[in-house]
C-alpha cells in the first residue's frame, strides 16, 4: 500500500475554485433570503450561531 | 429584513447579541467621553445579519490629547475592560496611537472580542471618521463606516471574509447607495476588476 495518495494539485485548484464559487453564491442567497424575513426572525437564528461560536 | 433610511441614518430593530451589546458598550463608554469614532470592520457586515462572528472590532477615534485619553483609559477600566497591549495609559498613547499603531482593549480576563482603535493616519481613514453613518439600532446610536466606501475597501482588502462581506453589504444596499460616491471609491482604490465578483460574473 501506498504511503501517501496521490495528489494533483490542479485538481485540487479547481475544486477549492469551485468551493468559493458556492460559497459566494450562498452569501447572495442569503442576503436574498435576509431581505424578505422580520429582523426578529434573522437576528434570532444569527444570535443562536453567535452564541455557538 | 426592515430597515428605515433617513439622511445618513439607519434606523431597525433586532434581537441583539452578545456582540452587539459589548459594541454598544464599547461605544457608550466614547460617547460619554465625547469622543468621535466610526466603526470600520466586519462587524458592519455582522450588524446586518452576515452569518459569521469576529474576533475583533476596527475602530478609528478622533485624534486627541493626553488628558482626554486618560479620561477614556479611566472609564474604560471603571466598566471592565482592559488594554491587551500595555497596562501603562502614557505608553498606550505615546507608544501606540501617536505612532499610528492600534491599541487593543477587551472585557477584562478576555481575549475576544476585542476593540482595535487608531488615530486616523490616511485621508482615507479621516475620510470615514467624518463622512460617517449614524445606524440607530433599538434607539441605541453607533457611527459606521459608510457603504460607498465600505463595500469598495472590501473588496480591496480582499480575503475571501472580506469578499463574502461585500457581496453581503453589496446585495443588502446596493439600490441604496450614492452610485458616484460608489463608483469613485472603486476607481481610486482599483477595484473595478473585482466589482464583477458582487455581480456574480466570474
Amino acid at each position: 500500500m501506498k504511503k501517501f495518495p496521490k495528489i494533483d494539485l490542479k485538481e485540487l485548484e479547481k475544486e477549492m475554485e469551485l468551493n468559493r464559487q458556492q460559497r459566494l453564491e450562498f452569501v447572495r442567497m442569503y442576503a436574498e433570503w435576509l431581505k424578505k424575513t422580520p429582523n426578529k426572525v434573522w437576528s434570532s437564528q444569527q444570535n443562536r450561531l453567535l452564541n455557538k461560536q | 429584513m426592515e430597515l428605515e433610511f433617513s439622511k445618513n441614518k439607519i434606523i431597525f430593530e433586532k434581537e441583539l447579541s452578545f456582540l452587539d451589546r459589548l459594541v454598544f458598550e464599547f461605544t457608550g463608554i466614547l460617547d460619554k467621553q465625547k469622543i468621535d469614532y466610526v466603526i470600520v470592520s466586519g462587524y458592519i457586515a455582522i450588524l446586518f445579519g452576515r452569518s459569521r462572528n469576529t474576533e475583533d472590532i476596527d475602530l478609528f477615534i478622533e485624534e486627541m490629547p493626553l488628558k482626554k485619553f486618560l479620561g477614556f483609559w479611566k472609564e474604560l477600566y471603571a466598566q471592565g475592560f482592559e488594554c491587551l497591549n500595555t497596562s501603562d495609559p502614557k505608553e498606550a498613547f505615546n507608544d501606540y496611537l501617536k505612532e499610528k499603531l492600534a491599541v487593543r482593549f477587551a472585557l477584562k480576563e478576555n481575549f475576544e472580542p476585542n476593540f482595535e482603535l487608531k488615530f486616523p493616519k490616511t485621508d482615507l481613514n479621516w475620510y470615514s471618521l467624518k463622512n460617517k453613518l449614524i445606524a440607530e439600532i433599538n434607539k441605541k446610536k453607533i457611527n459606521i463606516s459608510k457603504m460607498e466606501l465600505q463595500i469598495p475597501f472590501k473588496l480591496y482588502l480582499g480575503s475571501d471574509k472580506d469578499i463574502e462581506d461585500a457581496i453581503h453589504l453589496w446585495e443588502l444596499f446596493k439600490d441604496r447607495l450614492n452610485m458616484e460616491l460608489f463608483n469613485g471609491f472603486i476607481k481610486r482604490l482599483k477595484v473595478e476588476e473585482k466589482t464583477k465578483l458582487l455581480e456574480g460574473k466570474t
